[in-house]
């Protein structure tokens, strides 16, 4: 027995290694246990031959008591034995039933993540196709937004977007660089062109448009002054400082207005006049590009 | 002497009945262990089947889910476009 313990005890052994020895040792005590049969039949009949022919049969009887009082304790041994040999193999078959269900369960899992995975990629594939669309429509949206930047000034007094507005009027309208510049200039300016066009001009705001248009006239005239003002002190030599510090006195005052206009709760109303402004600077602009362009080549 | 005779002989009577009395305890003893041994034998009789019976069906489930897996894996294997993406 100690022999067994000891060999089954043994860390170097594999699983099978110890699962066999476990059953080898099962399998002896079975043996031992069936053996014990014969034993005690053959122990029993030597037993009764010897009472009934040996004359102290008072000394058969009590060497017959303790055979048969060890011979019960054996038996029990051997069952013991034999029951705990048993039970322990039971453990280890469900330990190892419970250990084959846990790796069944990891490959039914691993199949489960590859099938997810498999039909998430093949949605991903069937997604692309319905989204390559959308991406052309994404690249062709500024070209529409080019050519209404072209010939509409902005209320914005930024002086980043006020330098590629000049940058554009001084450059020719079929350059290379200006797709890339209106392209800029329509992702920054998609935002208050859809203000606008959620604000289109009604019928109800036909009054408002006309007391308002006119205000606006000027100021966008101003404005466009104020923009190109400091290109033209800049580049023309020829203009006179005086209207140059009175306009400069006046770009303030627009700004601060443009400002109180920006934080007025009515600004859909108001910027809707902005288009004619557009319109009407785009004609301004026309009579005033050949001075800045002479200007320029001065 | 007649008396004495039969006092001894009472005496014998009684010594052998005592010694009957004590064989029958010891079987009596040898008896009960043994009807012990035996109740044992059954309750482990019935607990191995209850124990061999679980874990045959547990080898049953486990043999069909094996048998489950294998063939979702030779599917899966059979088709290897599924995987290349």
């Amino acid at each position: 027995m100690e022999t067994e313990i000891s060999g089954m005890d043994n860390p170097a052994m594999t699983l099978d290694e110890v699962s066999m020895e476990r059953n080898k040792s099962f399998v002896k005590a079975l043996q031992e246990l069936k053996n014990l049969r014969p034993q005690l039949y053959s122990a029993a009949d030597y037993c009764e031959k010897s009472y009934l022919h040996s004359e102290q049969k008072q000394m058969v009887l009590d060497n017959l008591k303790d055979y048969t009082v060890k011979a019960l304790v054996n038996a029990v041994d051997h069952l013991g034995t034999v029951a705990s040999k048993l039970t322990d193999l039971f453990d280890h078959q469900n330990s190892d039933i419970s250990t084959m269900e846990m790796r069944a369960s990891c490959v039914s899992q691993q199949l489960l993540t590859c099938r997810t995975y498999i039909d998430k990629e093949g949605l991903r594939q069937q997604q692309l196709l319905a989204v390559i669309p959308l991406h052309h429509k994404h690249y062709i949206l500024p070209n529409s937004v080019n050519k209404r930047v072209h010939f509409s000034p902005l209320r914005r007094t930024d002086t980043r977007q006020n330098h590629y507005q000049a940058i554009s009027r001084l450059q020719p309208s079929d350059a290379p660089a200006s797709k890339s510049l209106s392209w800029h200039l329509g992702s920054e300016t998609k935002s208050t062109l859809k203000g606008t066009s959620t604000v289109a001009p009604s019928s109800k705001d036909s009054k408002a448009f006309s007391k308002t248009s006119g205000v606006f006239h000027l100021l966008g005239d101003d404005e466009n002054i104020a923009n190109k003002k400091p290109l033209a002190g800049s580049q023309v030599s020829g203009v006179p400082a005086a209207s140059t510090a009175h306009k400069d006195l006046e770009v303030p005052k627009l700004l601060t207005a443009h400002r109180s206009l920006d934080n007025n709760p009515r600004r859909e109303i108001i910027q809707a006049p902005v288009r004619t402004k557009s319109v009407l600077s785009a004609f301004f602009v026309k009579q005033k590009t050949p001075k800045l362009k002479a200007g320029y080549v001065s | 002497m007649a008396k004495a005779g039969g006092i001894t002989n009472a005496v014998n009577v009684g010594i052998a009945v005592q010694a009957d009395w004590e064989n029958r305890e010891f079987i009596s003893h040898i008896s009960l262990n043994v009807r012990r041994l035996f109740e044992f034998l059954v309750q482990f009789e019935s607990t191995t089947k209850s124990k061999l019976a679980s874990l045959n069906e547990k080898l049953d489930l486990l043999e069909r889910r094996l048998e489950m897996l294998e063939v979702q894996v030779s599917t899966a294997t059979a088709n290897p476009s599924l995987f290349a993406t």
